[in-house]
């Protein structure tokens, strides 16, 4: 029996006068696959940014791995590196190459050989399937690529838990596919996930659980397919039948 | 008596020396001292960025010649110390291009998007890290191009020098002037030389740019917002 790898207590951020997380609480387990949903502007991005201390918080507590989140400490360092983030606009870093991209924090950060960082890095972009673009720039990448490039970036920490902030959102329809289904491995070696995003099959195909977040709260958490047959909330139901269509 | 300027061809040469390594110093100086100003510029703390706005306002806000004169003149009378005419110059030409340089290099720190701030944060590097592998790279790009103009600037700036008597590449034109009987040859001779220079760094640059640009792979939209 494991505990929970990160708990959330009544979590509360404001941006000046506005609310965006409204006294959220929940915790997550090692191997979950959580799928955030919801109208956007619901704050399911900011919960993410405050997970990793690029937020900070005006109330309540977030603990990862039994240690308290604080963005302003020093501490947030030790958190960070355990967790691997993935952003909608990718931010690969334009002057390195995909390796390059990939090489840099566990070298920097965690202050690995570059030898061994490097060949580690390789098996990566074979899971990713890019070991023919190693030695590209992002801007030669198409946006599928560069965010399968941001995947192997984020996993060249070992890290404990995976965060997508809307991974798929920027991209064109046609190389949307080829980043689910690296998530979708990655999901089934069991990694604990974070993953706010619009594509409701993936979370359904993928997801243990289906959190249904409006105006800073969460409405539903169930497992993905019970909400989707059957969503228990008015609010719930009228969003999933818009976004299914 | 009436000589002609063409016997002192190596007096110019060796004074449009001194101005290059004058212009040289204070241009290093300048940009190490920019450099500071930028990053208290772009700080998240307050004071930091109080205290390096005024000093950008400041030295931009005042000719280089009062900060000469304060240096060659004020400097003796204040603190007691005699500061050679090189030592002034320099001072003097330094303050001012770091007062430009922080300008340029914060627009370039500026230019880096804050997606890469909020990825190499999120990797868990800190400031130095991300500015040594992340936003610095990038911002040099940005940076470069308008460092060129500062140094053509600092270097013709660097005539002020002659008014202190420092004897570099305008005031060895104005004492062959004198001796060779009031000319006007001289200070073509100077102009030409002057325009010589500043166009072969001009050149330089351009082709440091381009070796710093690492194709268009850079610029392009996507990449790094």
């Amino acid at each position: 029996m494991t505990g929970p790898i990160l708990e959330i207590d009544t979590l509360v951020k404001r941006f000046g006068s506005r609310t965006i997380l409204d006294g959220l609480t929940m915790s997550v387990h090692p191997g979950e696959v959580v799928c955030f949903v919801g109208p956007s502007g619901t704050g399911k991005s900011t919960l993410l940014r405050c997970v990793n201390g690029l937020e900070d918080i005006q109330g309540g507590e977030i603990r990862f791995e039994g240690e308290k989140v604080e963005a302003r400490s020093k501490r947030i360092v030790a958190v960070r590196k355990r967790i691997g983030m993935i952003f909608q606009q990718f931010n690969l870093y334009p002057h390195l190459t995909a390796l390059e991209n990939v090489v840099l924090a566990p070298v920097v950060v965690h202050g690995e050989a570059r030898k061994e960082v490097e060949a580690r890095a390789r098996v990566l972009f074979e899971k990713v399937r890019l070991s023919h673009r190693i030695d590209a720039y992002p801007a030669q990448m198409s946006g599928g690529e560069q965010q399968r490039v941001a995947i192997a970036r984020s996993l060249a920490a070992n890290p404990h838990l995976l965060m997508f902030d809307e991974p798929t959102s920027a991209l064109d329809p046609e190389t949307v596919g080829d980043v689910l289904a690296v998530m979708r491995d990655l999901a089934l070696e069991g990694r604990t996930m974070l993953v706010v995003t619009h594509e409701i099959r993936f979370a359904a195909d993928v997801g243990t659980r289906m959190v249904f977040m409006d105006q800073g709260r969460i409405v539903e958490d169930r497992p993905p397919r019970d909400m989707l047959a059957d969503p228990s909330t008015e609010r719930a139901k009228r969003f999933l039948s818009s976004i299914q269509g | 008596m009436n000589q002609s300027w063409v016997a002192f061809l190596p007096l110019f040469v060796k004074a449009a020396g001194i101005t290059i390594w004058l212009s040289w110093l204070a241009l290093m100086i300048g940009a190490f001292g920019g450099t500071l100003i930028a990053l208290m510029r772009t700080s998240r703390f307050l004071p930091l960025r109080l205290v390096a706005l005024l000093y950008t306002e400041f030295f931009r806000s005042i000719p280089i010649l009062i900060v000469l004169f304060f240096a060659y003149f004020g400097v003796p009378l204040v603190l007691g110390i005699d500061l050679p005419p090189f030592a002034a110059a320099t001072c003097a030409l330094a303050l001012h291009a770091s007062s430009t340089m922080s300008e340029v290099v914060r627009a370039g720190i500026e230019s880096v998007g804050k997606g890469q701030w909020e990825a190499a944060h999120a990797s868990g590097m800190r400031y130095p890290a991300i500015m040594r592998y992340v936003v610095g790279p990038q911002a040099i790009r940005v940076i470069l191009p308008p460092s060129v103009g500062v140094y053509v600037a600092t270097l013709k700036e660097s005539s002020l020098a002659s008014i202190i008597g420092y004897i570099e590449l305008t005031k060895t034109g104005l004492l062959v002037r004198e001796s060779t009987g009031g000319g006007f040859a001289p200070l073509l001779v100077l102009a030409v030389i002057y325009f010589l220079i500043n166009y072969a760094i001009s050149l330089g640059g351009a082709a440091l740019e381009r070796r710093f640009d690492v194709g268009q792979k850079f610029l392009t939209v996507g990449a790094g917002q």
